[in-house]
């Protein structure tokens, strides 16, 4: 019998009608560089999440020591807690529908077999580039870290379940100076496999980000075209629509998009998947943080509204089956219902065509304070800290310390006029870049 | 303790590997929170959490590693990852070791292990506070939290320190949610100690919450201030804040060797009125208890400015090795998987002769800014500029107390701010906080805050900020 299995068996035992575990063991390489590496770390943890239901009373409790002791304390504590909740009227079961689905791509061995030295070797030659790319250019804080994850989950209806997961993030950044001009560049990259992580590339990016805005200026404010790049719309889509397309908002009442199920929500160029197996994706998994299995659920099709995502809870309370969209943040928190990799199909325009065919307009490469915006209202705000102003046709200046803001729904249905085929992801959030008609631009 | 031979071996065998220095922290943590909105027990949730981290110095680089199985063999793994980490970095400056080798035994006080008393119990109690915020209709909602922390920590050296420092926390917390015609107010507070259940008990939080409910509903009711520059008086919690976050981030060493601080290069310098003296502390009345930092430092009361003059930064053995003075006791890390950066512990204003009268009566207009119901603010270390969002405050009028205002945003540049104070209370109240702590680079830490009342003869005062 397997760890979690024997979990779950102490669980029941200590009076639980139902119980689930998960246990997860982590591996990380954790390095914090600027002008050297500042920080290598590397950190192995592992923990076990419980659950137990008695009746219709439901608990939580964590524990990061796994020895057979333990899980007996924690087993007897997560009863104990149980009984003290007040009844959930809604709750019906956990997963009842274990399963794998044909998921590839999600890891990647030579991730965990790799050599310190040919990790620090990358990271200074990465440095190394921004260094030599110009005399005005010097590297800033920045992060690389390499994960292994290894999954377990089993609750009284089945399992046990296994996987094992690889992701490198990236995060590159260089500053420039000339004179009293100090400007900020970056790069990034959160991918499954360690080939395609080419260091010397994102910091050649920073580098040229740095010194391309050296001389960056704020706008007058006005209504102006907008291209938000891939990574950045897709950071924009991630905000505003992972919450308002879970059925736990919708039952909540708490999402924008609640009784919209078949109405058409936006243009027919916006095509919105959750895919659970696609080939590499950051959150690509054969099953669920509950052993439900994965799958591609179409959110929006030719801006019609198709489906909302689910979790055994919240598909148990409307009456369907769950989309496999259960996710924890960690072992020590319970799952939620949470979009895998969230994917704006592509349309066909080139960004050189989305350029030509602007005669005034932004073309923004990055944003902060985007997370600020709210989901509920569907207000979007976000600070520009880099961006060229394009006019006739051609990209001009760079510009910095604006803000773009509007109704993000209004956008996605009135103003999309070309979607880009250049994919990109931030996170588990992919989108094409995007040209929008006309939004507000707020700045000198 | 069952594991420490195994400590003490792994230290042994980092020194025949050839570590310069190596130190290892073990940590047992464990958490416990309970939320009621509404009348009803939303979530219990606890956690328990332990592990070791082995730091080793190889010709002056650092490697770290850590790990979460309790076995000598994963130590012994934990000290290769480290040993591999730092000789993949090659060679790099010596690092001065300033490190201490105390052998000591240390716990906060505390009568009643919280983890030892019955969950009913915590469930009733937060129940009843909850159930005491809603004495009136215009209470449309309120949350409130009891929490507790064991936090236990074992730091060894190969210089032979041995220090165990074990902290508990009890606190509850309360929001209450007030609507008055068109205006919704809310108005948050907590109450923690680093001590055990016999502070809960001894609390009387059914009036902690009506009163939280009372003030929502007189702010609902009040209006804005006019905006502008005003002489003010900030409560203790307001200057706890702004010295912590507008001023003690720019007094950190990391920060200020980077020139990312507002303070850099200004030792010596008059940067505030006489009347302030601005002190960190590892042990306090009130306050986080700290009396070891996680590189088994003495953390004693380092003062950072005396009589408006700096004296001086927070520092870690890192930075104080780059500054070439003695480190201050502030290399602190969030747990066992993190490695120590510099932090400040209580961070607080020292007080000085004014009873709250005195201050009061030469303000003929002005603002009494208190922090009850504070929700945050922006600060720019590298430029000194703050924004806060404060509590529900008080207009000053002919030197003395008038009616309550809301929405209230101070705003400034921390040096000025600092360099306007005229006159500094004779009281102290210090304070942290169960519930949540003081964030930088992706690590949390617990602090303490506060100092006395005090007056400030121009503060930019504004309208809600966001």
């Amino acid at each position: 019998m397997s760890l979690a299995e024997k979990a779950v068996k102490r669980v029941i035992e200590f009076g639980a009608s139902e119980a689930e575990a998960y246990l997860q063991s982590e591996k990380v390489l954790w390095i914090e560089f600027d002008d050297k590496i500042e920080c290598f770390k590397v950190t192995e943890s592992s923990g076990l999440g419980l659950r137990a239901a008695l009746g219709k009373k439901v608990a939580a409790y964590s524990t990061s020591n796994i020895s057979f002791e333990e899980i007996g304390e924690a087993a007897e504590k997560v009863v104990k807690i149980a009984k003290v909740m007040p009844e959930d009227l809604e709750w019906r079961h956990f997963n009842m529908s274990f399963g794998k689905s044909d998921a590839f791509g999600y890891y990647d061995k030579s991730v965990e077999d790799i050599e310190y030295d040919d990790v620090a070797e990358k990271v200074y030659s990465a440095i190394q580039r921004i260094r030599e790319y110009d005399f005005r250019v010097k590297p800033a804080r920045g992060l690389l870290a390499i994960a292994t994850t290894k999954t377990a989950i089993a609750n009284c209806y089945g399992g046990e379940f296994e996987r094992i997961e690889s992701g490198v993030s990236v995060w590159v950044r260089a500053k420039a100076e000339d004179g009293l001009e100090k400007s900020i560049g970056s790069d990034h990259l959160e991918t499954r496999f360690w080939k395609d992580t080419n260091l010397e590339e994102l910091a050649s990016k920073a580098a040229e980000n740095a010194l391309n805005f050296l001389r960056a200026k704020q706008i007058e404010s006005c209504r102006i075209s907008v291209i938000f790049r891939n990574d950045v719309f897709a950071s924009i889509l991630g905000t505003m629509l992972s919450g308002p397309i879970t059925a736990e908002w919708v039952q909540k009442k708490r999402s924008p998009l609640a009784g919209k199920l078949g109405k058409v929500i936006a243009c027919d160029k916006i095509t919105l998947v959750d895919d659970g197996i696609m080939y590499g994706g950051i959150r690509t998994r054969p099953f669920d943080d509950e052993g439900h299995p994965t799958q591609k659920t179409y959110v929006i099709e030719e801006g019609l509204l198709k489906n909302y995502l689910y979790d055994t809870y919240t598909s148990l309370k409307d009456n369907v089956r769950s989309t496999g969209n259960a996710a924890r943040g960690g072992y020590w928190t319970p799952p939620q219902t949470t979009p895998s990799n969230l994917i704006l199909e592509k349309g066909d325009s080139s960004l050189e065509e989305m350029v030509k065919e602007t005669s005034r307009g932004l073309l923004v490469e990055d944003v902060i304070g985007e997370w600020l915006s709210n989901p509920v209202s569907g207000n979007l705000n976000a600070t520009v800290t880099h961006a060229y102003l394009i006019e006739k046709g051609e990209t001009k200046a760079p510009v910095k310390g604006v803000t773009v803001s509007g109704d993000f729904y209004k956008m996605i249905a009135e103003d999309v006029e070309m979607v880009g085929k250049d994919v990109r992801n931030m996170g588990q959030y992919y989108s094409p870049t995007i040209k929008l008609r006309e939004i507000t631009v707020a700045g000198k | 303790m069952f594991l420490e031979a195994d400590f003490e071996y792994v230290l042994k065998k980092a020194e025949e590997a050839g570590a310069e220095y190596a130190d290892l922290r073990y940590q047992e943590y464990y958490y416990e929170n309970i939320l009621v909105e509404n009348r009803v027990l939303k979530s219990y949730s606890s956690r328990n959490f332990s592990g070791v981290g082995v730091r080793v110095f190889v010709d002056g680089m650092v490697g770290y590693s850590s790990t979460t199985s309790l076995s000598r063999d994963s130590f012994l793994k934990a000290l290769d990852n480290a040993m591999k980490a730092a000789k993949a970095l090659g060679c790099g400056e010596k690092i001065k070791f300033d490190f201490e080798s105390n052998r000591v035994e240390v716990k906060s006080n505390f009568l009643i292990d919280p983890a030892n008393v019955s969950a009913e119990e915590k469930i009733s109690l937060t129940l009843d506070a909850n159930k005491a915020a809603f004495f009136d209709d215009r209470i449309r909602n309120a949350i409130t939290r009891l929490g507790f922390s064991k936090d236990s920590r074992l730091f060894m050296s190969t210089y032979g320190a041995r220090i165990k420092v074990e902290t508990v926390m009890s606190g509850l917390g309360h929001e209450s949610v007030a609507r008055s015609y068109e205006t919704m107010e809310r108005v948050g507070y907590s109450d923690s100690r680093c001590a055990g259940f016999e502070f809960i008990r001894s609390g009387d939080w059914n009036t902690f919450a009506s009163d939280l409910s009372r003030l929502a509903i007189e702010a609902s009711e009040s209006k804005t201030p006019p905006a502008g520059t005003y002489p003010v008086i900030v409560d203790p919690d307001v200057i706890g804040l702004l010295l912590h976050e507008a001023f003690g981030h720019a007094s950190e060493g990391d920060l200020v060797s980077t020139q990312e601080s507002v303070l850099y290069g200004r030792v010596g310098e008059k940067i505030a009125s006489d009347k302030v003296t601005i002190v960190d502390d590892g042990v306090i009345e009130n306050g986080y208890f700290y009396p070891f930092d996680d590189e088994g430092t003495v953390k004693k009361r380092t003062v950072v400015v005396e009589d408006g003059v700096l004296r001086g930064f927070l520092h870690d053995i890192l930075s104080s090795s780059k500054f070439g003075v003695e480190p201050t006791g502030n290399g602190r890390a969030q747990d066992f998987e993190n490695l120590p950066i510099v932090r400040q512990t209580n961070y607080f204003m020292l007080p000085r002769d004014y009873n709250f009268d005195e201050l009061l009566e030469d303000i003929d207009y002005g603002i009494y800014v208190s922090g009850k119901g504070a929700t945050g603010g922006q600060v720019d270390v590298g430029m000194g500029t703050f924004t806060f969002s404060v509590g529900p405050s008080k207009i000053i009028r002919g030197g003395r107390l008038a009616e309550t205002v809301r929405g209230v945003v101070i705003s400034g540049l921390i040096l000025d701010t600092l360099k306007t104070i005229d006159a500094v209370g004779k009281d102290l109240a210090i304070r942290t906080n169960v519930f949540g702590g003081c964030g930088k680079m992706g690590q949390t830490v617990r602090v303490g805050f506060g100092g006395p009342h005090v007056r400030v003869q121009k503060m930019t005062v504004g309208g809600r900020w966001l």
